[in-house]
């Protein structure tokens, strides 16, 4: 079975199937193309159309057939001669005994044109590349290069778009590539469109309603002209969108990438993982498994990136399989179980996201108390890792998480004493809690040395939902304090008199006096200015403090207070 | 780009054949209309059979041209095998060129032949 195409010649209308259409309408606007311009052009034209009519209406009742084919296009091409025979000039007639006698070796000039057959956006660079004779790969990354490095090649090619004509017809095409315009070549060129025609068939379908509509209706092929245009901007737009996109998603989806190969990589303990840095944090890899769990979650997740993997991997696949010039056979099968499982990874991937997300609902805390002996204090850290990373670590039985904040606050006690503040959070309020209780984080007293762990760890089934520690060391009025060099990562904004900084407190020794830490052996630091004035604004600030500070010492008090009757009502 | 001079040659004689051909072909189809009217088809046929052109192509130009110059008048005729035709006459002005063409191609077949003919003896 084949399809025809209606056409009106002359006021007859003719059947001709598909490849026969392809062939003539190839033939006729070359011919068209040769004699436009041409003194009584028009005429000529009607003549050729006439008699072409006629020749199609003998060889069909000749034949008796209805329908007009290929045979008969080729027979009318060699009945009627080449376009270039219709030209009534010298020069025609010249070019034309060139053509017949030196044809092949006989390069034409070439001419700049627009490649609609092979075109990403405008053909304007596969049209260059014909120009040049040059893979048009080659064109379209100078036009990528410099759309990267200064945003001129964007500009460049819409100029170029809009200077450069397409090429429309075969001989325009023929031109555009230098072969000349003759009829073994436009036979070669015929065919090649032939071989593409199946592909091009539901665009060809459209065309020729188009073509149906245009004739005599002048609204309508305005509106089919609006249309057009709307389409071609669209496409534009849709195919910038469509790069722009391209670029970012290169960039986050080599994140997301990298993060996906990961939790893959878990699935089979692919080595070369075990860290991924994202800016100065480092996850474990085995992290991944603290956060997301060993269980039912954690296989959808691997699931999910796996089947999300596909599709990127099979459109790298076919993308480069087409920079090569060989598309692949399949590649729409490939795209649709691309899409679909696209598709179903994204969709496991956000459920499991949210199962994770949802863990992390509800907040608790819970507080332990430590009297300290003594009002010497040397602070030191147990560190695990040099660096001032967030970080966690899971053995067989625990998980390590390094996110720990100590402060030193003033007490009206009498003795020392170590508040420790264990936060969790878990879907509901009894797991949240559960979780705050759970943790392990033995601070140890030689003496007047007082060690802090840099990290603090809890059950590995307990699982990482953002538990922190935050301990305050109350110190009485006249208490003194050495801050270690090491407990740099632990310390964390510690009020004191002079507004230092935490790294420059550490190396020294402080004692609590009643306005606030004070430096034992700091040098340099002017306590003091030597204005009046500001002697003065620096004593009434002295006195706002320390009753800021009052302010602050009953309200952690009351804080300590109501906790600790909770926690008796709850016993 | 340079041709070589063999091809440059030959290119000239298939432009000087083309352009002889040519100048005949006007006073051929002015002939050809003299014995009676036709149709382009009838012509081109005559034409072909002479072997003066190759391809109808080259013909439908030629005969629009002499039209408009008034050598040429047509009219439409009804065809029962496809559509209408054109059937050409010769116009007056037509019989009076054709007149002259021919005086003129008598005395260039002469010129010819008193050219050419002592060369070929001596």
């Amino acid at each position: 079975m084949n399809k025809t195409i209606n056409i009106n010649l002359a006021g007859i209308i003719f059947h001709l199937d598909e490849p026969a259409y392809e062939a003539f309408k190839a033939y006729l606007s070359a011919v068209k193309n040769a004699l436009e311009g041409q003194e009584g052009g028009t005429e000529v034209i009607a003549d050729i159309e006439a008699r072409i009519a006629e020749i199609f209406s003998l060889r069909i009742a000749e034949y008796k057939r209805e329908v007009v084919s290929a045979n008969d296009v080729e027979f009318v091409i060699s009945t009627l001669g080449r376009p270039e025979d219709f030209q009534d000039d010298d020069d025609a007639t010249f070019s034309q005994q060139q053509h017949k006698h030196n044809g092949s070796s006989q390069k034409t000039k070439k001419r700049l044109y627009r490649n609609p057959d092979e075109r990403f956006i405008g053909g304007v660079a596969s049209g260059i590349a014909a120009y040049f004779g040059t893979d048009t790969v080659w064109i379209r990354l100078i036009f990528l290069v410099l759309l990267f490095f200064t945003g001129i090649g964007f500009l460049t090619y819409i100029i170029l778009w809009a200077a450069i004509p397409e090429a429309k017809t075969t001989a325009q095409k023929l031109q555009m590539r230098g072969e000349p315009v003759n009829l073994s070549n436009i036979e070669k060129s015929v065919k090649e469109e032939l071989d593409g025609v199946k592909e091009r068939f539901g665009r060809f379908r459209e065309e020729n309603k188009g073509a149906g509509n245009k004739v005599g209706d002048g609204i309508q092929s305005f509106f089919a002209f609006i249309l057009m245009l709307l389409e071609t901007i669209f496409t534009f737009i849709f195919k910038f969108i469509g790069i722009i996109l391209v670029i970012a998603g290169i960039i986050f989806g080599s994140f997301l990438l990298l993060g996906m190969l990961g939790v893959v990589a878990t699935t089979w303990n692919i080595g070369g993982f075990e860290y991924m840095h994202f800016d100065g944090a480092v996850l474990g890899l085995n992290g991944l498994e603290a956060i997301i769990g060993s269980g039912l979650t954690l296989n959808l997740m691997r699931a999910g990136a796996l089947l999300t993997l596909l599709l990127p991997l099979f459109g790298l696949v076919s993308l480069i399989a087409r920079a090569f010039g060989k598309p692949l056979a399949n590649g729409r099968i490939l795209n649709i179980a691309g899409g679909a499982s696209f598709f179903v990874g994204l969709v496991l991937l956000i459920y499991s996201g949210f199962k994770v997300g949802e863990s992390f609902k509800v907040s608790a805390t819970e507080m332990t108390t430590t009297t300290l002996s003594g009002h010497q204090f040397d602070l030191r850290a147990d560190l695990i890792e040099e660096n001032d990373a967030f970080l966690f670590e899971v053995d067989d039985e625990h998980l390590r998480i390094e996110n720990v904040h100590l402060n030193i606050k003033k007490t009206f006690d009498s003795t020392a004493t170590l508040v420790l503040k264990h936060r969790a959070r878990g879907k509901n309020n009894s797991a949240a809690r559960l979780r705050a209780q759970n943790f392990n984080y033995p601070v140890n007293q030689t003496g007047t040395v007082l060690t802090f762990n840099e990290y603090f760890s809890v059950p590995k089934d307990a699982l990482f939902r953002a538990q922190e520690l935050s301990g305050t060391l109350y110190l009485p009025v006249g208490a003194e304090v050495f801050l270690d060099p090491s407990v740099e990562n632990v310390i964390y904004d510690i009020d004191n008199y002079h507004n230092m900084l935490d790294r420059n407190m550490i190396g020294h020794t402080w004692r609590m006096e009643r306005k606030g830490l004070v430096c034992v052996d700091c040098q340099d630091i002017e306590y003091y200015s030597n204005d009046d004035l500001n002697e003065i604004d620096e004593a009434i600030e002295e006195v706002n403090d320390g009753l800021e500070d009052l302010e602050d010492g009953i309200s952690e008090e009351i804080e300590r207070l109501e906790l600790e009757l909770k926690r008796l009502k709850n016993k | 780009m340079e041709s070589s001079p063999l091809t440059n040659d030959y290119m000239k004689i298939e432009n000087t054949k083309a352009q002889m051909r040519k100048g005949i072909l006007e006073y051929c189809i002015l002939g050809i209309l003299r014995t009676g009217d036709a149709y382009a088809s009838d012509i081109i046929a005559q034409l072909k059979e002479a072997k003066l052109i190759v391809v109808e192509g080259t013909l439908y130009p030629l005969l629009t041209r002499l039209k408009n110059a008034g050598l040429l008048e047509y009219r439409w005729e009804e065809s029962s095998s496809g559509p209408p035709r054109k059937y050409y006459s010769l116009s007056e002005l037509g019989q009076n060129f054709q007149d002259e063409l021919k005086l003129t191609w008598e005395e260039l077949q002469q010129a010819v032949e008193i050219i050419t003919t002592p060369k070929t003896t001596s």
